[in-house]
């Protein structure tokens, strides 16, 4: 028991630092590798809380998807991240003082009743760790099946969505035209000619 | 002990942060999408533990949805970022006012 206590307060604290450097760093790329280390720090805190098919789907989805998006975004746009330091201390004791108020208030809610939280942590057993990838996929294609198809359609919609954003035709590039070489028609092209008989 | 509480106070305080985050950049939009990255992973948080604390195998099929609708999200502005950049030549947040007028 003693162990999984040192399990979580270091990765705790590992997340917590990760998640202070996504906002404290100036250059972006250090921002997106410092939220690579949150989130495989967040996959294995969830790990500890027995679920560990959304934590392998956390670490694949997350850093192997969006965060390698979010770092070709970045070294696409070459950002210049010297403009960025200025502009950055006016309004930081706003937000600092906005985020300690958020934290103390969450913070005070979860430990002033905490009479109901530890009713609910004896309610805890290992029931659900049997096979917890047999269960969720049991649960997600018999009771949720509509919401499943519903997430497909969406993930669909994002593919049209953002090839459409960013798809740009250039001009002056030597290629085909489909529509063009479909549509051409033999009456416009070729003209016939009669040729006449040599006089000899 | 590791209680249900010790999880919340986690997810809380890293909800904090992006909550600070989006609020104190003001010239990069990149960093404001990783902001809220940073909350949606604190709310999957909450939902892995009480989850796993009532033994109720929902928050987990929630979480898979949120992820899915996030990652969705998460290209889908990245898309919009690349088409505002080739547009304006920026990327600042504070610049950002094409709509007004």
């Amino acid at each position: 028991m003693m162990l999984l206590e040192i399990i979580f307060y270091s990765f705790a604290s590992v997340l917590i630092c990760a998640s202070l450097g996504v906002i404290l760093f100036k250059n972006p790329v250090y921002s997106a590798v410092s939220l690579i280390l949150a989130f495989i720090t967040t996959g294995l805190l969830w790990l500890l809380l027995e679920a560990e098919f959304l934590a392998i789907v956390l670490v694949l989805v997350y850093v192997g998807a969006v965060m390698v998006l979010f770092l070709f975004v970045i070294m696409m746009l070459n950002i210049n991240t010297e403009e960025e330091k200025s502009g950055f201390t006016k309004i930081a004791p706003v937000a600092i003082f906005l985020g300690l108020v958020v934290a103390a208030e969450l913070i005070a809610l979860f430990w002033i009743q905490s009479e109901q939280f530890s009713g609910v942590a004896s309610l805890s057993n290992s029931d659900l760790s049997s096979n917890n990838t047999l269960l969720l996929g049991t649960e997600l294609f018999t009771k949720y099946i509509l919401s499943f198809e519903i997430a497909g359609f969406i993930l669909l919609l994002a593919i049209i969505v953002s090839i459409s954003l960013t798809l740009r035709s250039r001009k002056n590039v030597k290629k085909q035209v489909a529509r063009d070489q479909i549509s051409a028609d033999p009456k416009q092209r070729v003209r016939m000619v009669d040729i006449k008989r040599g006089g000899s | 002990m590791l209680t249900l509480q010790s999880y919340l106070t986690l997810s809380a305080i890293v909800f904090s942060i992006g909550i600070t985050g989006i609020v104190i950049n003001r010239k990069n939009i990149i960093i404001v999408m990783m902001c809220t990255e940073l909350l949606l992973i604190s709310v999957n948080f909450n939902f892995i533990a009480f989850s796993h604390f009532l033994n109720d195998l929902s928050g987990q099929v929630f979480v898979f949805f949120i992820l899915t609708v996030a990652a969705a999200e998460a290209a889908i502005g990245l898309a919009i970022l690349v088409a505002l950049y080739r547009n304006k030549k920026s990327i600042s947040v504070s610049e950002l006012n094409k709509l007004r007028n």
